[in-house]
């Protein structure tokens, strides 16, 4: 992507104009996205993205640019004015670049580029079909298939060059549904660190029915009446509440700060026994998984609460030094645009042994949240807040009626010793996570479980 | 390659692969931020970035390509791609926009302030380090400000066509951001405060440090309040966040789409006779002020809603076409987007309450300042689900500050349920000039 002896440069710029520590990161990405709606495809987008991001530190000040011009003397220019900003440290030697081999444990089995557009619109429609075939009160069908091809390059100062790929595919399908009060959404998003074969063995049959009926069924319920009550959340996606309300705290980025509820508490217990939470980025094809992080360290599995201690925090190379612990090969970053900084992978409640039908019996009055739409937290005071996309009254110890309009909100080290119960149906789902440096994909996941007490908005 | 070549070699090479219904729009952006922590300069960001995003209309059908590499041979690339991808597109009637005259000068629009070029790293740092220092002297309650940032960008755009469409413009403005954390015994709470301008003011960053915590402050104490309906004041700030979640169910592509509760609703009373929404592109040193749309069509000032009456769904040019109506100059796009619909700077008229005299009109309600997420509201039911925090009123005084609450309504019913409009606009960079409302019929839980 870039010549070596042009990183090299680079580098050597940054380090003799005081820097500790010199970094670069190429990026040549290529995007797709086929839209269908209202039974026709709508836009088709390609994207080329290139471009060179330079990170020099000062101890520990960071200097960060980025250009999307290669030439050599653009990006000398680009660092000397990054070192001219910086004060001048305790410099080391550089050390010579060495390209380092990388473990590829995510395989693209059939390359995005040797599919035609025809089979793609081919997909596209089919989803429509089957999600409108569901019912008559169907009244609209979105179906999207984004595809990314991204190339990565880091070099830095220590002598690291590595480079990676990584290709991702995802459906989005949404379904609204329409019974007299009001049209009403819901969307299937699946996705997976791969190749196009993720779309020729999805289940179009099996989303289109799931999209259709959670529309189907919020276009017929009522609202709940709102207050503190206990909700049993649905396995897969219900976890984005641990992402966002415990996840996110765990992350050096807001521990260095001293912004979150978990800062010194690594070794106490912040959850009942029965919780254990891990976020791994090794995981086979999965969403939030890496070879390696935007750093070039190996992707790890990284235990986060076991048996309710908590054990670790997640860490970039910033994140690791100034909260004293190893790098978790956590460094992430939308694109070359973004520094990096400690993120989530694929961050997931770990099974427990209770049944899903002894949570549902233990409760008189509350909420089954079966499937969640996003949500966000204030990672500095764990106040977070979701949306519940398909939602059911419980009332005396069974499902009752669907209610819709729901919205959950808490803070996330009071929510979490609430957790009483956990299953052992634990699934993972893929979402995008948003943070200071930018869109990311991330699995989010857990088994069922319940929350004795968390306030319930509605009407 | 640079910013003007781009455009242009863009149009040379449409016409010598046979293309001759493309627009391309090239972007440029300068950016420079500096994060301030414990003191110091933490983190200097400084970027250029360059992209070419082009569209090719081939029989009706439109097709996207982008790319920010810019060499003939990448051009050429995006080009063709662009000619493919519009095969598998379902054609709809529309032509490419010839050139029309621009009306408005747009150096009126005040966009672009040469001042602010001339700021540096030091300036930004010095405006951080005096919002960090205001900050830490207003409460010894503060253990962290975990976020203080200080950033300024330029941003150029030039959109041509083979329709002779040629039209550039640039902007530039400055913010910065302060988030504090306060603590007192068991209770946390953060202030968030944000200041942005396409001028420069070297007091900024004090105001911006004392707000931040006096934000934090003022609900460190908070607690639940009991569920029930009860009228809620949605301050300057919230009015403009919340309002803005359901606009696009103004847009005719989102009513052809089925995603708008508007579809059929032209000319039927939806609001309170008080309540007129004005889309105005002209207003100077608003935010979204434009004399051209992303398609090459002049804007002008349109009436969403007239006097509590719907009057108009805003369109571009393949959307005004499914209906047999021309753009009303509302296209957007960027360079490695498709078209959509926008809206630009959207008005209503402020009214004669300050925000006390709002909160003193009902007997008891809920001054709403702040609004956490955004997951609970529906654009396309309407629905609104979502945790804020404030303060509770009662006869006119502030009783308690509020958190853990959630309000509950519909945006529909809440265009019908406005009682009074406060007297000022949030006085930030903004394209929403929307004053505080006071609204009846929210649920609140607690």
């Amino acid at each position: 992507m870039i010549e070596q002896e042009t990183l090299s440069k680079i580098l050597e710029h940054g380090i003799t104009k005081g820097a500790d520590f010199a970094e670069v990161f190429v990026e040549d990405s290529l995007t797709s996205s086929f839209n269908l709606i209202d039974q026709k495809i709508d836009q088709i987008q390609s994207s080329n993205s290139f471009g060179i991001g330079i990170r020099l530190l000062y101890g520990d000040e960071a200097y960060y640019g980025y250009s999307s011009d290669p030439d050599e003397a653009n990006l000398i220019k680009l660092t000397g004015n990054l070192s001219e900003s910086g004060h001048a440290g305790s410099s080391e030697s550089l050390r010579p670049l060495q390209q380092q081999p990388i473990e590829d444990i995510h395989h693209v089995a059939v390359n995005p580029e040797s599919v035609s557009g025809r089979e793609r619109v081919d997909l596209l429609r089919k989803f429509d079909e089957n999600t409108r075939s569901q019912s008559e009160a169907i009244q609209q069908v979105n179906a999207n298939m984004h595809e990314k091809q991204r190339k990565v390059l880091i070099a830095n100062s220590e002598g690291l060059l590595v480079e990676d790929s990584r290709d991702y595919a995802r459906m989005r399908l949404s379904a609204i549904a329409e019974k007299g009060d009001g049209p009403q959404s819901a969307a299937e998003s699946p996705g997976v660190l791969g190749g196009y074969e993720f779309f020729r063995e999805i289940d179009v049959e099996k989303i289109s029915r799931e999209a259709a009926e959670s529309a189907l069924l919020m276009a017929d319920a009522g609202y709940i009446e709102g207050g503190t009550m206990p909700v049993v959340l649905g396995n897969g996606f219900g976890g984005v509440i641990f992402h966002e309300a415990c996840g996110h705290p765990l992350e050096t980025e807001a521990i260095r700060k001293n912004a979150s509820p978990f800062c010194g508490k690594l070794g106490e217990r912040v959850a009942q026994p029965v919780l254990t939470a891990i976020d791994d980025g090794t995981l086979s094809q999965r969403w939030g998984s890496l070879n390696i992080d935007d750093e070039g360290l190996p992707s790890k599995r990284t235990v986060l609460i076991e048996n309710g201690v908590l054990k670790s925090y997640l860490s970039d190379r910033i994140g690791a030094k100034q909260v004293e612990m190893e790098r978790t090969g956590s460094a992430r970053r939308e694109s070359y645009k973004f520094a990096p900084v400690s993120r989530m992978r694929n961050t997931f409640i770990d099974n427990g042994k209770d049944s899903f039908d002894d949570m549902i019996a233990s409760v008189d009055f509350g909420l089954f949240a079966k499937k969640m739409g996003g949500g966000s937290v204030n990672p500095a005071t764990g106040e977070f807040n979701f949306a519940v996309q398909e939602g059911y009254a419980i009332r005396k110890g069974k499902i009752a009626e669907p209610v819709r309009g729901a919205t959950l909100i808490g803070k996330g080290f009071e929510v979490l010793p609430r957790i009483s119960m956990i299953g052992n149906d634990l699934e993972l789902a893929a979402g995008m996570c948003g943070a200071s440096s930018g869109w990311v994909p991330t699995t989010v996941g857990q088994p069922s479980l319940k929350i004795d007490s968390i306030l319930v908005g509605g009407r | 390659m640079d910013f003007q070549q781009a455009s242009k070699e863009v149009l040379s090479i449409a016409k010598k692969i046979g293309l001759k219904n493309v627009d391309a729009l090239v972007e440029r952006t300068e950016e420079l931020e500096v994060q301030i922590r414990d003191g110091k300069v933490e983190k200097v960001e400084q970027s250029t970035s360059l992209g070419l995003g082009v569209r090719v209309l081939n029989e009706g059908r439109s097709g996207f390509a982008s790319t920010e590499k810019l060499d003939q041979q990448t051009i050429e690339r995006a080009l063709l791609k662009a000619r493919s991808n519009s095969d598998f597109q379902d054609p709809v009637e529309i032509f490419m926009p010839e050139a029309e005259s621009v009306q408005v000068d747009e150096r009126k629009l005040e966009l672009y302030h040469e001042d602010l070029n001339q700021l540096n790293v030091e300036d930004l740092s010095r405006m951080g380090l005096e919002t960090e220092a205001a900050a830490r002297e207003t409460d010894p309650r503060l253990t962290a400000i975990p976020y203080l940032g200080v950033s300024k960008n330029i941003s150029e755009r030039m959109l041509v066509s083979t329709h002779g469409v040629e039209h550039s413009e640039r902007s530039n403005q400055i913010g910065a951001y302060c988030g504090t954390l306060l603590e007192e015994g068991e209770r946390r709470k953060s202030g968030f405060e944000f200041w942005s301008q396409r001028k420069w003011d070297p007091e900024a960053g004090r105001r911006l440090g004392i707000r931040a915590v006096e934000k934090a402050s003022e609900l460190l104490r908070a607690t639940s309040i009991e569920s029930r309906k009860m009228p809620v004041v949605l301050d300057e700030y919230c009015s403009p966040r919340l309002l803005s979640m359901y606009f696009r169910g103004f847009y005719g592509e989102a009513a052809q789409k089925g995603t708008s509760r508007l579809k059929g609703r032209l000319n039927e009373e939806i609001a309170v006779t008080g309540l007129t929404l004005l889309d105005d592109p002209h207003l100077p040193g608003g935010g979204a002020s434009r004399t051209l749309d992303d398609e090459g069509i002049p804007t002008k000032p349109i009436k969403l809603i007239d006097s509590g009456i719907f009057s108009h769904f805003l369109y571009h040019v393949e959307s005004g076409a499914k209906e047999g109506l021309s753009s009303s100059g509302h296209a957007s796009r960027n360079y490695d987007s498709g078209i959509s619909t926008t809206t630009h700077n959207l008005v209503i008229e402020t009214g004669e309450h300050s925000l006390e005299g709002l909160c003193s009109i009902p007997e008891e309600c809920l001054l709403v300042t702040q609004l956490d997420g955004a997951a609970g509201c529906n654009p396309i039911s309407g629905d609104i689900s979502i945790g804020v925090q404030g303060f509770l009123y009662k006869n006119g005084q502030r009783v308690q500050p509020v958190d853990s609450v959630t309000i509950a309504g519909n945006f529909f019913d809440l265009l019908l349920n406005i009682r009074g409009f406060g007297d000022r606009y949030q006085p930030n960079l903004s394209s929403r000039f929307i004053p505080a409302l006071l609204v009846e019929g929210f649920s609140i839980s607690g």
